[in-house]
């Protein structure tokens, strides 16, 4: 790795005992992490193999709970159908959105810092406070949705997109990329802001138009954005939980259901606690082979690029 | 480059976004001073005279000052925490040589791709056995784990960039470690220090999963839970729940106009920087 190579070249020969006081220095992290979330990993998986006594282990069921979730169980096998489509949908149409956002904003001359403001604005936003906010504009009577569609003199009026089996989970997903669509922008602006002028006037000298110029400057250019962006939105939805809790908790009739409010439902509410940690743990086996698919495509994608 | 009528165009599409980007807390700042009343009758009036006793009641009902002061206390404590972890973590891991320094650098990464809420069952469990539950430092101490490597990372990657000679120098003339990360390194990275401190303080204040399980006093409720209980408690007081939502979202909006730049820059070279 290029980390390695440079401090070899750098650092003078230290003693043994130098190496060992900079280790000193990561211990506290090394002992929170292992204390806090390796010792829960861990854990995590002892309770899922025992029938649960409170939010203690007890009678061994060995892998049973894997087998029932994996097996037979429809609410967990919607619950992980449902995260994974909301994760492919909120990649694409995340990174898409921002991507378009910031190559119009990078064009602007006058007023780039009030547009940025207003698109990243409600990242900064609790989703408890987002998640209120939009079951009050798709709230029938007084929301958005309803008046607007009655003004134009469509039947919405009593319309509640997220009573609505069909189209609650589509709901939330226009209120979550409302959330982080900026985020995405804001990445993207500041990487089209450093790209070099002379590519796109190499790319005018050769007559491309402005959709040519992205096809062929742009979009290549920032792939290391985009690998990252992927990799990051994926890792934030596949955990998703908090708005979808605040919008309907899971329902209608489990159309949004995602993992882990399944989970959270199971061991908190139905106190099925080495069930529901069994569903955690077949999502961490999910989000970890995901991260690496997509790891090991864009990484190739970037070094098809890079050469 | 661009030609002039095809920048009026994009002009105009971004006018019409940006309205309505805007609009969902705008029509939430507009509606926590409407009654609850007129929020159905008349929802795109003016709404005069504002109805200010929303957000005095609100305020008592929720106790929203208990939660905030809460919530300031579990962010303060969390940013300080994951501060001083990660930038003693970040520095050791730049001084660390090759073999030892990639197996340690994966150990910090590995954590995130491990979301704490697939944990939180287990978590739940064992901070019930520390008697962590209710507890602030606790919930502190859980977004700490959440966020550290994330910041370690960050550091890491700044730190890097702070010449390796100018470190030499500085102990060739004596200093200690502590003297080099306190004066050469920490002020050289200032910038990325505050970007991460800001991002790790907009988490921690916004997190709803970990505070909605690991707290259950209503005395010990953070903003997010305080807020939660509007829409379920008071569903069929809009206005008042608006009131209540419009106190949340003010603070984080006016500390993000007056950060905008470092919280956004941070950000930008945060996610580039791999």
């Amino acid at each position: 790795m290029v980390l390695g190579n440079r401090a070899g070249h750098r650092a003078p020969r230290r003693s043994r005992r130098e190496g060992a006081i900079d280790l000193l220095f990561l211990l506290p992290t090394l002992l929170i992490l292992a204390g806090f979330l390796l010792y829960p990993l861990v854990y995590g998986i002892v309770l899922s193999v025992h029938d649960s006594r409170g939010f203690e282990p007890g009678r061994f069921v060995g892998l049973d709970h894997y087998a029932r979730a994996i097996l037979g169980d429809a609410v967990f096998h919607r619950s992980l159908l449902n995260t994974l489509l909301f994760t492919g949908v909120a990649v694409v149409l995340q990174t898409g959105l921002g991507l378009f956002l910031a190559v119009l904003v990078a064009d602007v001359k006058r007023g780039r810092t009030s547009l940025q403001l207003v698109f990243f604005a409600p990242f900064v936003l609790a989703s408890v406070a987002v998640g209120a906010v939009w079951k009050f504009l798709y709230a029938p009577f007084l929301g958005v949705v309803a008046t607007v569609g009655s003004a134009l003199g469509l039947e919405t009026r009593t319309f509640a997109p997220l009573a609505d089996a069909d189209t609650a989970l589509w709901a939330i997903m226009v209120a979550f990329l409302w959330r982080f669509s900026g985020f995405t922008m804001v990445v993207y602006l500041a990487a089209i802001r450093a790209l070099p002028r002379e590519y796109y006037e190499h790319a005018v000298l050769e007559g491309a138009g402005r959709l040519q110029q992205f096809r062929r400057v742009t979009w290549p250019l920032l792939w290391p954005q985009t690998f990252t962006l992927v990799l990051l939105t994926s890792l934030g939805t596949l955990r998703i939980f908090d708005m979808v809790w605040i919008m309907t908790a899971g329902g209608p009739a489990h159309a949004t259901e995602t993992v882990i409010t399944n989970v959270y439902a199971t061991a908190f509410r139905f106190l099925d606690v080495g069930y529901a940690q069994a569903m955690a743990m077949v999502l961490l086996v999910v989000i970890l082979l995901i991260t690496v698919v997509e790891y090991r495509i864009l990484n190739r994608r970037a070094e098809t690029v890079s050469s | 480059m661009t030609g002039r009528p095809r920048l009026r165009w994009s002009a105009v599409l971004l006018a019409v976004l940006a309205v309505g980007w805007s609009y969902p807390v705008a029509w939430t700042l507009i509606n926590a001073i409407r009654s609850t009343a007129d929020i159905y009758r008349a929802p795109w009036d003016v709404p005069w005279p504002p109805a200010v006793g929303n957000l005095g009641e609100a305020w008592d009902r929720a106790q929203l000052g208990v939660a905030l002061g809460n919530s300031l206390y579990v962010t303060v404590l969390t940013v300080a925490l994951v501060l001083a972890l990660s930038v003693t973590g970040a520095y050791s891991l730049t001084r660390l040589r090759p073999p030892r320094r990639a197996l340690l650098f994966t150990l910090v990464l590995a954590p995130l791709i491990i979301p704490m809420e697939v944990l939180i069952v287990p978590v739940f469990s064992m901070f019930r056995a520390l008697g962590l539950i209710n507890s602030l430092p606790g919930l502190a101490l859980y977004n700490v784990v959440g966020t550290v490597s994330f910041a370690t990372v960050i550091f890491t990657g700044y730190f890097r960039t702070i010449p390796q000679d100018v470190i030499d120098a500085a102990r060739v003339d004596g200093a200690g470690r502590v003297d080099v990360l306190l004066r050469i390194v920490i002020p050289l990275a200032r910038p990325g220090i505050l970007a991460v401190a800001v991002v790790v303080a907009v988490l921690t204040w916004n997190d709803f999963g970990g505070s909605l399980v690991l707290i259950q006093e209503p005395d010990a409720f953070t903003v997010q839970l305080a807020l939660s209980q509007f829409s379920t408690f008071y569903a069929t007081d809009q206005g008042l729940t608006f009131a209540g939502m419009a106190i949340a979202i003010v603070p984080p909006l006016l500390l993000f106009v007056v950060l905008q730049r470092s919280f956004i820059q941070g950000l930008a070279a945060a996610a580039v920087r791999r």
